[in-house]
C-alpha cells in the first residue's frame, strides 16, 4: 500500500502557501460585511433625516395675533357660559371685525377673501378661551389664530408670489392683506398647538394626532391584552403540556402559515366574523385591537416557543425530580425564565401592529372621525391609518403634516421598544 | 405472600444476591424502551434500607435510565416506555393510581450537572418544602433549610449569604445544594446519577464522604463510572451491560471475586 500521507515538510509549505489566500478571504468576507452595514446605515441616516427635515416644520405653523374685544353680551349672549350659549354668540364674527380693524378690506369681495384668512376653528378658540378663563370678558386682549393653510403654505414659500393669480391658490388681494399684517409684525411662526391637541380635519391648519394617537393606544391595549395571555397559553400547551404528535405537528405548521398570512387578509376575516357574523360596530379599537391580536398571535406563539425550548432542560429535570407538579413547572420555572424571550416576541408583535393599516381599513378605521375616541367602544382611527389618510389629501399642509405624525409614530414605536427593553432587562435574572 | 423466588420470571443472566431481606425498593422484570429500542432488558433487583449501593458499567449500558425508573423521571421523555414492576413499600409504583408528585418527594433526585434553580441559595432549598407544604411558618421553613444545608455539609460555607444565587456556588457547592435541596423534602431513597462527574477531585471527596454520612439514614442508589467511587461509597455494587444486569453483589466481592466473566472483564479495565 503506498503512503497517501504527504510528508511533513511539504505538509507545512502547502499550508504555508495556502495562507495568504486564506487571510486574503477573511479580509474580503469582513469587508462586505462593513459594506453591508455601511449601506445599511446609510439608509437609515437617510430616512431618518428626511422624515425628521420634512416633518420638522409640521410641528410648527404661522399663526396671526388678533386684538379682541371681549364682549360678554356678544360672545356669550345667555351668560352662563354654556355651550348653547357660547354657540349663539358671535364668536367668529368679533375675530373678523379684529381681524378688519388691521387690514381694512374695501367691498364685500375683499371681505369676504379676508374672512377666510384665519382659521375656520376661530370660534371654537375663542368660546374654549374664554370658557376656561372667563376673566377675560370686558378685556381687549390679544390671541393667537391659526391661519388658513393655503396663507400658511405662502409664508413658507410654496406658492409662490411670482406664480400668475389665476393659477395660485390665494388672491393678490390675500397676499397685500398678508403683507400688511407682516408688517405690523403680527404674523409668527410658532410650535403648532394643534397637530397634538387637534384630531382629524378637513382643514389641515387644524388637523390633529390626538384622536388617532388614543386610537392607537386603546387598540394596542386590546390586542396586547388578548394577544398575551393568548400566545403564552397555546406555547406553553404546545411545548410543555402536550404529546408530540400528528395533530401538534399540524397545528405547529398552521401557526407558523399564519405569521406568513399577508395582514389584509386579518381584516378580511375580522369584518366577516366580529362585524357581519357578531353584529359589532365597525370602526372601534375593540374589534381593531381583536383583528390585530389574530395577526400578532402567530409572532408571539413562535417567539415564546422559542424562549420556552432554551430554558435548560435540566432546570426542570431538578424541578420534577423534587416533585414539583407539572403546573408548577411551568408556573414557578419555565414562564419565569423564559419571560424575557416571550416579552421580546410580543414587542416585536405589538411594534408590527402598531404599523398596520391594511386590516383597519378593512373594518372600517378609516372612518373620518373627529371626536378622540373614549373607550374601546367609541369609532376611532389609530396613528397609521392618520397617516394614510393625510398622504391622499391635497392640500400642501397635510405633507408637513403627514411627516410630522410620522415622526410621532416613531417616537411611540421607540418608546414603546425602550420600555420593553427596561421590563426585559429589569426580569431578566441576574444568575 | 407471595414467595419472593416465584414472583418474578426466572432470571436468564443475573448472578449474585439481587434480593435483599431488608428491601425498600423491588424492581422485577423491568423492560424500559426507547420507541422501538430496549434500553433496559429484564431487570430484577432489590435496593435494601438505608444502604448505598451504586450501580456501574460502561457508557450507554442503561444504568441511568434504570436510576430514573425508580422515580419515573422517565415520564417526562415522550418516547420512553417502562414494563415490570417497581414497589416501593409493596405499592407498585407504575400503577395506575399512583401520583408520580408524592412519589419524587419520596424519592429524590441527584442529577449529573448540578442544576440549583437560579434563585438564592435559601430559595433552591426551600423550594420542595413550599410546593409540598411541609413547612408550618416561616421558623419551620428556616430550619429546615438550615438542618438540610447542615446534613449537605455546606452550612458552614454559606449561612452568611444564604440570599445569593445558587448558581453563583463552585460545581462542588452546587452540587452539594442539590443533595440538600433533596433532602430538604425529606425523602426515603436518594437517587444520583453520577454526581461527581463533573466535579474536580476534592469536591469529589467531599461529596464522596457526604454519601458516606447519609447512608445512614437514607437509601442510595448512585451510579458512577468510576469504580473507585463505587468502591469507595457503597456497600453493595451492580454491574451494568447493554441493558443486562450482569451481576449484583458485596461491593468487595464484586471487585475483588467476581462470579461473572463480563464483571471481571470491566472491573480489571478489558471493556468498558
Amino acid at each position: 500500500m503506498t503512503n497517501k500521507l504527504i510528508n511533513p515538510t511539504r505538509a507545512s509549505e502547502i499550508v504555508k502557501n495556502s495562507i495568504a489566500k486564506r487571510r486574503a478571504k477573511d479580509n474580503r468576507l469582513k469587508l462586505y460585511g462593513r459594506i453591508a452595514i455601511g449601506f445599511a446605515v446609510c439608509f437609515l441616516i437617510f430616512l431618518f433625516s428626511s422624515i425628521f427635515i420634512k416633518g420638522y416644520p409640521g410641528f410648527f405653523q404661522y399663526y396671526v395675533t388678533l386684538d379682541i374685544n371681549f364682549d360678554r353680551e356678544r360672545i356669550d349672549p345667555q351668560g352662563d357660559l354654556s355651550d348653547n350659549s357660547l354657540f349663539n354668540g358671535e364668536a367668529s364674527k368679533i375675530v373678523n371685525e379684529a381681524l378688519f380693524t388691521i387690514i381694512d378690506p374695501k367691498g364685500r369681495k375683499a371681505k369676504k377673501q379676508a374672512k377666510k384668512m384665519v382659521s375656520s376653528g376661530k370660534d371654537v378658540r375663542l368660546t374654549n378661551l374664554v370658557k376656561s378663563n372667563p376673566n377675560l370678558f370686558g378685556t381687549i386682549s390679544s390671541v393667537k389664530f391659526a391661519l388658513d393653510d393655503d396663507i400658511d403654505s405662502f409664508l413658507r414659500g410654496y406658492i409662490k408670489r411670482e406664480t400668475p393669480e389665476s393659477e395660485r391658490r390665494i388672491s393678490d388681494q390675500i397676499i397685500k392683506f398678508v403683507d400688511k399684517l407682516d408688517k405690523e409684525g403680527r404674523i409668527s411662526y410658532e410650535f403648532s398647538d394643534y397637530i397634538l391637541n387637534g384630531s382629524a380635519s378637513g382643514n389641515p391648519e387644524m388637523a390633529g394626532i390626538k384622536g388617532a394617537f388614543f386610537g392607537s393606544i386603546l387598540t394596542l391595549s386590546v390586542c396586547l391584552l388578548i394577544a398575551f395571555p393568548l400566545g403564552v397559553a397555546t406555547a406553553v400547551y404546545l411545548e410543555e403540556v402536550a404529546k408530540k404528535n400528528k395533530i401538534t405537528e399540524l397545528i405547529e405548521v398552521n401557526i407558523n402559515n399564519l405569521a406568513a398570512v399577508p395582514s389584509v387578509v386579518f381584516g378580511i376575516m375580522g369584518l366577516a366574523i366580529f362585524i357581519s357574523i357578531f353584529g359589532m360596530p365597525r370602526s372601534i379599537p375593540l374589534v381593531g385591537g381583536m383583528v390585530l391580536a389574530l395577526m400578532t398571535l402567530p409572532t408571539i406563539i413562535i417567539s415564546s416557543r422559542a424562549a420556552i425550548r432554551a430554558v435548560p432542560p435540566s432546570v426542570r429535570d431538578a424541578a420534577y425530580g423534587i416533585g414539583a407538579s407539572k403546573l408548577q413547572v411551568i408556573f414557578h420555572h419555565v414562564i419565569p425564565l423564559a419571560m424575557p424571550g416571550m416579552l421580546t416576541g410580543t414587542i416585536i408583535g405589538m411594534a408590527q401592529a402598531l404599523g398596520e393599516t391594511a386590516p383597519l381599513l378593512m373594518i372600517g378605521m378609516v372612518a373620518f372621525i373627529v371626536d378622540v375616541p373614549n373607550s374601546v367602544m367609541d369609532p376611532g382611527t389609530v396613528l397609521p391609518v392618520q397617516i394614510f389618510m393625510w398622504a391622499d389629501f391635497a392640500e400642501r399642509m397635510f405633507i408637513q403634516k403627514t411627516s410630522a405624525a410620522i415622526i410621532i409614530l416613531l417616537g411611540f414605536l421607540i418608546s414603546m421598544n425602550a420600555f420593553a427593553i427596561y421590563l426585559r432587562k429589569k426580569l431578566e435574572r441576574r444568575w | 405472600m407471595i414467595n419472593e423466588e416465584n414472583d418474578f420470571r426466572k432470571l436468564d443472566l443475573t448472578v449474585g444476591d439481587v434480593f435483599s431481606k431488608d428491601a425498600r425498593l423491588k424492581a422485577r422484570n423491568v423492560n424500559v424502551f426507547y420507541g422501538n429500542n430496549k434500553a433496559i432488558d429484564n431487570v430484577t433487583i432489590d435496593i435494601g434500607n438505608k444502604e448505598v449501593i451504586s450501580f456501574i458499567g460502561p457508557s450507554g449500558c442503561g444504568k441511568s435510565t434504570f436510576l430514573r425508573c425508580f422515580n419515573r423521571m422517565n415520564d417526562t421523555i415522550d418516547t420512553c416506555r417502562v414494563e415490570g414492576k417497581i414497589t416501593l413499600e409493596d405499592e407498585n409504583i407504575y400503577d395506575r393510581k399512583i401520583d408520580v408528585v408524592p412519589l419524587r418527594a419520596r424519592i429524590g433526585m441527584v442529577f449529573q450537572k448540578p442544576n440549583p434553580f437560579p434563585k438564592s441559595i435559601y430559595d433552591n432549598v426551600a423550594y420542595g418544602p413550599r410546593i409540598h407544604g411541609l413547612c408550618e411558618n416561616k421558623d419551620h421553613l428556616d430550619g429546615i433549610v438550615e438542618q438540610s444545608l447542615k446534613r449537605a455539609g455546606l452550612w458552614e460555607e454559606v449561612n452568611d449569604r444564604l440570599l445569593s444565587a445558587g448558581t453563583g456556588l463552585s460545581g462542588g457547592q452546587q452540587q452539594r445544594l442539590c443533595i440538600a435541596r433533596a433532602i430538604a423534602v425529606s425523602p426515603e431513597v436518594i437517587l444520583m446519577d453520577e454526581p461527581c462527574s463533573a466535579l474536580d477531585p476534592i469536591a469529589t471527596a467531599k461529596i464522596e464522604e457526604l454519601i458516606h454520612e447519609l447512608g445512614n439514614e437514607y437509601s442510595i442508589v448512585i451510579v458512577t463510572h468510576s469504580m473507585q467511587q463505587a468502591a469507595r461509597v457503597s456497600k453493595r455494587t451492580a454491574y451494568f451491560h447493554l441493558g443486562k444486569l450482569i451481576e449484583v453483589g458485596k461491593t468487595k466481592n464484586i471487585f475483588t471475586r467476581p462470579k461473572h466473566s463480563q464483571t471481571e472483564a470491566y472491573i480489571s479495565g478489558k471493556i468498558g
